[in-house]
């Protein structure tokens, strides 16, 4: 059985044991200081730590920032080695979502930590959270790193469609806040029940949470899927602690939570929101979007304030959501196409896509990239699928630039396809929303698609594998 | 007190460091823009907002018609 945290603090305690977590004891200023650090945590790569910042200027609390930032955090937070590669994370985290789904223990009120203190008067953000900017154009202080809970007011009583999402939102004052509900979110399916009647939807934020948790909140899964029975699985089928909100019977959160922040979403309100730094390294522009007012809090005794950079990629946010965007859409193929091998769907959340599969007949590369095009989350997001054979690892960009270089020919195997569906915070989506699709066929031709110059491929010399480990020791 | 992005002057305090006298935040009433006082804002060009362009900025999401 793999190792599973209760929450934030048990994490970041054995972040800290294997030297995957830093301190900073010095008082820093919220801006700059707790963005650049993320963005320097950031430009370390290999073993990015996360930094816990003790004492922030004029704040009472502290701020944890690049959790989930290297692949290391990455691998701890599923219990593995550290030095685990991403490709064996990939393949673990399929085999654990097999698991789905794990119905989540719900514990009474006096047992969950996130209840420890509560908030209902005079409410102030600033109080309980360090908030800070950013990033220097952001239009204000963010909380990006959120486990936004909501409810299907159609079917409120649905634990498999109470939504956990993670939603950037604006602190506009002591509270309320702005949040981004996206068309194609499962939060605006709910919030166009809600406004259709013109009703407030009620929400429960999450801050600090299990690492787990925070990694399903971000995953793309199907509106009926549960994120909390999903988590129990990637907990390798250890049940999530759950407690009811205390102002929305419907809706449960996190137990071990570090914050929760309970309110409504107004009904048919708009404001203005943004600019803020956003996952394609850019920034997206002021918009018009939803308000939540905040009216309870709970939240554990001296609360640890989680939050994300973003910036050029990669920062903490492309490892949050490198493997959880590849391994949904690789099990939604697979159930039609057992040839599929991996798929790699790190960029951008999925916007290029890599996949590895054996072709069963001619046109198979194509047709599973049609495939990976109509998923939930592959129509909006992707728009550049590459197709290599079974034997070319997608996690091994060499290898995938040797697929193409030696196997494409671009008049037959490069097909484009106007006029799709996009993700509007991608910046080459013109208008925002429609994009364009191309699809790189990189596999070898099967029949009846003719292959006349097929090929032998080289084989390692006998004793490779014996050489290898030599030169290991050789190196010591 | 002017809001460094939209120049409008319904600006307030929105709240006050919880520890010691350290900083403000400040909040512009019309566009949501909000900084510290420890802060030096300088907005892009790019990002600068008339109050009247902004009920023109895009929705999101749509606001979906009544039930009948």
């Amino acid at each position: 059985m793999a190792k599973v945290y209760e929450g934030l603090r048990e994490f970041l305690q054995t972040l800290e044991e294997e030297g995957q977590l830093v301190r900073v004891k010095d008082e820093v200023m919220p801006e700059p200081d707790i963005g650049a650090a993320g963005r320097a945590a950031a430009n370390m790569k290999g073993n990015a730590p996360a930094i816990l910042f003790e004492k922030i200027k004029g704040y009472k609390g502290k701020v944890v920032t690049n959790v989930h930032g290297s692949w290391a955090n990455h691998a701890l937070m599923m219990g593995m080695q550290k030095d685990a590669t991403t490709k064996e994370q990939f393949f673990e985290l399929n085999r654990r979502w097999d698991k789905y789904p794990v119905e989540p223990e719900v514990v009474a009120r006096e047992d969950a930590p996130c209840k420890e203190n509560v908030v209902d008067e005079n409410i102030n953000l600033f109080e309980i959270l360090p908030l800070y900017r950013i990033n220097d154009q952001d239009g204000g202080f963010f909380i990006s790193k959120a486990s936004v809970v909501s409810g299907e007011p159609d079917d409120p009583e649905n634990l498999d469609k109470m939504n956990v999402g993670t939603y950037r939102i604006q602190v506009k004052d002591v509270d309320r806040i702005g949040i981004q509900a996206l068309a194609m979110h499962d939060i605006a399916v709910q919030l166009e029940q809600a406004e259709r009647k013109n009703e407030k939807l009620r929400v429960a934020i999450a801050l600090g949470n299990d690492p787990i948790i925070t990694f399903m909140a971000s995953t793309p899964i199907a509106h009926d899927q549960s994120e909390y029975k999903f988590a129990g699985a990637l907990r390798d089928g250890v049940p999530v602690k759950l407690v009811k909100a205390d102002k929305a019977e419907h809706l449960y959160v996190p137990a071990s939570a570090e914050v929760i922040l309970e309110g409504y979403i107004e009904p048919r309100v708009r404001e203005c929101e943004g600019p803020f730094g956003e996952f394609p390294g850019s920034y997206s522009g002021a918009r018009n979007q939803c308000v939540v007012k905040i009216d309870h809090i709970t939240h554990r005794t001296d609360p640890i304030f989680e939050n994300l950079y973003l910036g050029i990629p990669w920062t903490e946010i492309d490892y949050l959501m490198a493997l959880n965007t590849s391994v949904p859409l690789y099990k939604q193929i697979k159930e039609g196409f057992p040839e599929l091998v991996a798929l790699n769907a790190m960029y951008m959340h999925g916007h290029v896509a890599i996949i590895s599969t054996k072709c069963r007949y001619g046109g198979y590369g194509k047709g599973i990239a049609f495939r990976l095009l109509s998923t939930p989350h592959g129509m909006p997001y992707t728009k550049v699928v590459i197709v290599v054979d079974e034997y070319v690892d997608p996690f091994n960009l060499e290898q995938v630039m040797w697929a193409i270089a030696s196997r494409v020919k671009p008049d037959k195997d490069v097909a484009i396809i106007p006029n799709c569906p996009g993700m509007p915070l991608d910046p080459s989506s013109n208008p925002a929303g429609m994009h364009t699709k191309m699809i790189i066929d990189a596999t070898t031709p099967v029949a009846p698609e003719p292959n006349p110059r097929s090929v032998e491929l080289l084989e390692p010399p006998v004793g490779t594998e014996k050489w290898e480990e030599i030169l290991r020791d050789l190196m010591k | 007190m002017t809001c460094p992005r939209c120049n409008s002057e319904d600006t307030r305090v929105m709240v006050k460091s919880p520890v010691g006298d350290e900083w403000e935040v400040y909040v512009c009433n019309t566009c949501y823009y909000s900084w510290r006082s420890t802060e030096t804002p300088d907005i892009h060009d790019v990002f600068k907002l008339k109050p009247e362009d902004i009920p023109n900025l895009q929705v999101i999401p749509p606001v979906p018609p009544l039930d009948k």
